[in-house]
């Protein structure tokens, strides 16, 4: 049983971080690969609030502040680049925040990593056990999905897409391209820091090392497989990724084998990563008109 | 003074390094016009596959073990674009970016599951080094520089001394001219990739020789030929080699001021700096 | 709207796979999260021996209380992170009441609380840093802490004649715990600390940080350092040239250094939590340890880690298979026991105490050090 809510709060958890990157790569065309930085900016910055006594409600409201914060930062540099060296330089910028994480050791304890973070207390309501957390963060997946919906729903979710779509009639048109990016990036970061945030109380314990490469590329995969620029698409992504990850991890295997099952499973969503733009960029849930 | 005069020296020959891993990268997007982002792990595969031949079962001297090396590793790149790239030819580069994400996942991981994350070394016998002028050298780094001069004169005869280099450059600047006059472009990619390989494998070879092997050595030195192919111009082969040697000596040189845990973050940050700062690459022109 | 429930309700029945199946209890099990792989997996290797040697011996006795004990290992893979995975997965999937808990400090300590927190003992056998056993009631060691340990490097480095030394360590709990015990004795005795370099572990390259410390050539350096990196470390200063007499801790005297780092290691001094070799529980666990594994190659810690088997088995059958009896008995059973490692009672903050030796590497052994 706990297996099992252990396995959704992590697919919802995914599934807010995944819906967050969609809006920026999906829906507006940004492909952001550094999007992790805003998780952990999200997560160090809860966990170390709390770790400091200040009460869960104020962390959190500070925890996204911050996270949006700095994807507004992030964004104005770098979204006068063109897509790919978007790309690589948001990679760029997620990697040099890991070594920051790593290395100002008086902040977060570097590669030591922070234990025992508590759980959120809500108008003193304390999410410590399996099931309340579940409710927890199955709540604010609903809310995100239901907010990221509007959003997509409107007329600026519409200029969003017409980014991606064309950006120089945009702008003929009288749109101002660029502030429209920054606010993707701002509301995705804020989502990223959000689900950082119910991650780093769940497990009770974040180091540098939960923020590496490997991290991208499995939100990529999710938004990619799941059917990028889709509204299902992140939380289908994020069930099918998750619930592969999470569940080897948890397989019996004789202990011998254990050492190959990570890398193992890190080639398969390599692999399939190859396979999906070779064979099907869009994913699993198809964007409406983009039938082929 | 004698710290100052190491550190330019260590930097050096880390640029060394740098440069030929750069050489290679800048050479496929010259002719492909994307950044191979799996670049990385053709360089820590070349190393671990010099291990592989050295060790069980084959045992084989150090310089009969680096023409399976260089082969195997020659094949794998001639694979990645073949089975992954090729079809992807007429995509955008951001298509073109996250497959190249993929197979740098695939094979990275796929080094941890055959040889495991723990540190390995070649298991040379160690030696202690010679002092020139207050600095240390080993035989080791004389070989580095020594092989990096080797490269870098094959390299300029290929291109400027040879048909095929020509056919290179030719295709680098027009692909749809080149091949209207009869240059037979599919096989000018190839030995494109074949040269990029081949550089990196020694690059990774070397670099495993001054230091040690681990999966992750493909990623970090990835990033730091990707600053110095920004830093030389993009697709231009010897602006990549004084790229290399300059972030190099940049990284060497910095500890000497900052934090050494950073070191690596330099050629990042150089990266992200020079992509913010350099309009060109801003609407992607070549050279 | 059709098709979105088709889908939930496939998601909600595959998921239903996860329910629990039914529990055995044929074995006394207890978890043991060791590293396995990764950098610590050299220190680990040694661990799952001397831990299967102390399981082994008290099966063949007739277990405990009729049943065996049978140890669950997970990997931990010797980062903080997947410790507190491994650490979960024992607790959560096979329901442990006891836990052999990762060997470095850091990653002890990363698991402690989910240890805590579930209510579950874990013990470590080589956890040094003085802070260790802080998380909680449910958390012991049997190793002792570096409070003592640092005074040693400082008494030692006094002795020899090194007033003034730089100090590496590796830059975590255990390395920053002892470096500050060493630089609060060091200065109070009055010895001057040169420079303080910390580093990270499971680097390839650690010249930069040679090549500052040996500014000035200074006559000693007190390197905190673990296998591994100290392997790199000692072979890289040796081709540099550099002369100097290196003074360690407890982490690097072990057979694996030297195998690792050859002659580059020769002559380098270090302290340890010493026990006499002498006992009869010594020599009892030594012939043990040679009959079942054909060589007298003890690993590094292999001793405490069969004392800690012993101890856990006892307290089991004192106190019942449950965490908290297990908890109560532990402190019973510990009193006045003399194991392999000496006296192990445990003192108020569940930890023992120890003196401190010193040890030297040479002709490629590992010796006392006489001077």
């Amino acid at each position: 049983m706990d297996l099992f809510l252990h396995l959704w709060i992590m697919i919802f958890i995914y599934s807010i971080f995944a819906m967050s990157l969609n809006l920026e790569m999906g829906y507006t065309g940004l492909f952001n690969f550094g999007h992790i930085a805003f998780f952990g900016i999200g997560a160090y910055t809860s966990a170390l609030l709390t770790l400091h006594q200040i009460p869960f409600a104020l962390a959190f409201v500070v925890a996204l502040v911050a996270s949006g914060f700095f994807g507004f930062l992030l964004s104005i540099p770098s979204l006068r680049l063109r897509g790919d060296y978007f790309g690589i330089a948001t990679l760029g910028f997620g990697e040099i925040l890991r070594m920051v994480f790593q290395n100002e050791v008086w902040l977060t304890k570097g590669p030591m990593g922070l234990p025992g973070i508590p759980k959120p207390i809500l108008f003193s309501y304390r999410f410590a056990t399996l099931p309340q957390y579940l409710l927890l963060t199955m709540g604010l997946t609903i809310v995100t999905f239901l907010i990221l919906r509007i959003i997509i729903r409107s007329p600026l979710g519409r200029t969003l897409r017409g980014i991606r779509e064309d950006e120089i009639v945009l702008m003929a048109l009288g749109k101002n391209a660029f502030h429209f990016k920054i606010k993707s990036v701002v509301i995705g970061s804020v989502f990223a820091g959000l689900a950082g945030v119910l991650w780093t109380h769940y497990t009770t314990f974040i180091s540098p090392g939960d923020f590496t490469l490997s991290e991208t590329i499995l939100v990529l995969l999710i938004v990619v497989l799941g059917g990028k620029g889709t509204e299902w698409g992140p939380l289908m992504g994020a069930f099918v990724l998750i619930f592969f990850q999470e569940s080897l991890r948890f397989l019996k295997l004789p202990t011998e084998w254990g050492r190959y099952l990570a890398p193992l499973q890190q080639m398969i969503f390599g692999g399939l990563l190859i396979f999906l733009m070779i064979y099907r960029p869009e994913g699993l849930i198809r964007e409406k008109g983009e039938g082929r | 003074m004698s710290y100052i005069l190491q550190s330019i020296f260590n930097g050096l020959l880390a640029g060394c390094i740098y440069a030929l891993f750069a050489m290679g990268l800048t050479m496929v997007y010259r002719v492909l016009n994307f950044v191979n982002f799996a670049h990385g792990e053709l360089i820590m595969w070349g190393a671990y596959l010099l291990y592989l031949f050295m060790g069980d079962p084959f045992h084989f001297p150090l310089y009969v073990a680096l023409i399976p090396a260089l082969g195997f590793t020659i094949l794998l790149g001639l694979g990645m674009d073949w089975i992954v790239f090729k079809p992807l030819r007429r995509t955008n580069r951001l298509t073109l970016l996250i497959a190249a994400l993929g197979i740098s996942f695939f094979l990275r991981n796929g080094a941890q599951l055959f040889w495991g994350a723990e540190l390995r070394t070649y298991g040379f016998e160690i030696k202690r080094g010679w002092r020139l002028f207050h600095i240390s050298m080993t035989a080791n780094q004389m070989a580095i520089i020594l092989a990096t001069l080797g490269c870098i004169i094959i390299v300029y005869l290929l291109l400027y001394r040879s048909i095929i280099g020509k056919a290179m450059r030719a295709v680098s600047d027009n692909l749809e001219l080149a091949r209207v006059t009869g240059i037979n472009a599919k096989k000018t990619i190839r030995f494109t990739w074949i040269i990029s390989s081949a550089l990196a494998c020694v690059g990774g070879i070397l670099l495993a020789l001054d230091t040690n092997l681990q999966p992750g050595m493909g990623m970090i030195n990835l990033v730091k030929a990707f600053a110095a192919i920004l830093l030389g111009g993009v697709g231009n082969v010897w602006g990549a080699l004084w790229g290399g040697i300059f972030i190099g000596l940049a990284e060497n040189l910095s500890v000497l001021f900052i934090s050494t845990g950073y070191k690596d973050s330099i050629a990042f940050g150089m990266m992200v700096l020079l992509l913010l700062l350099r309009p060109r690459v801003l609407y992607g022109s070549q050279e | 709207m059709r098709k979105i429930t088709y889908w939930v309700f496939i998601i909600v029945v595959i998921s239903l796979i996860f329910l629990p199946p039914a529990n055995s209890q044929e074995t006394y099990k207890v978890g043991a999260a060791i590293a396995l792989s990764g950098s610590i997996a050299v220190y680990g290797e040694g661990f799952k021996k001397a831990i299967d040697l102390a399981t082994d011996e008290m099966n063949g006795k007739g277990g405990i209380k009729g049943k065996k004990l049978e140890i669950i290992y997970e990997d931990n893979k010797s980062t903080p992170k997947d410790c507190v995975s491994a650490v979960r997965k024992l607790i959560t999937v096979d329901k442990v009441p006891v836990i052999i808990g990762p060997a470095a400090s850091s990653n002890f300590m990363a698991a402690a609380p989910v240890a805590q927190e579930s209510k579950v003992v874990m013990i470590s056998a080589q956890g040094a840093a003085p802070a260790l056993t802080k998380a909680g009631e449910y958390i012991f060691r049997v190793f002792p802490s570096d409070v003592l340990q640092g005074k040693g490097i400082s008494d030692l480095c006094l002795k020899l004649g090194y007033m003034e030394v730089p100090i590496m360590y590796v830059n975590n709990d255990w390395g920053l715990g002892l470096k500050n015990v060493f630089v609060e004795n060091f200065k109070k005795a009055g010895g001057k600390v040169l420079d303080e370099i910390p580093y990270d572990e499971k680097k390839t390259d650690y010249r930069t940080e040679l090549i500052r410390a040996t500014k000035g050539n200074p006559k000693a350096v007190v390197n905190l350092t673990y296998i591994v990196e100290g392997s790199v470390m000692f072979k890289q200063a040796y081709e540099m040239g550099i002369q100097t007499q290196w003074i360690c801790g407890s982490a690097a005297k072990a057979p694996k250094l030297v195998e690792l780092a050859g002659k580059a290691v020769e002559g380098i001094i270090g302290t340890y939590p010493v026990f006499s070799q002498e006992t009869k529980e010594y020599q009892a666990f030594r012939s043990l340890w040679t009959k079942k594994y054909g060589d007298a190659k003890i690993p590094i810690f292999g001793e405490y880690n069969y004392d800690m088997v012993h101890l856990i088995a006892m307290a089991i059958d004192r106190g019942g298979y449950t965490a908290d009896g297990i908890r109560k008995a532990l402190f019973e059973v510990a009193k006045g026991y003399r194991g392999v490692t000496g006296d192990k009672t445990f003192d108020q903050d569940r930890g023992v105490g120890s003196e401190y030796g010193v040890w030297t590497i040479k002709d490629g052994q590992i010796i006392d050090y006489k001077k």
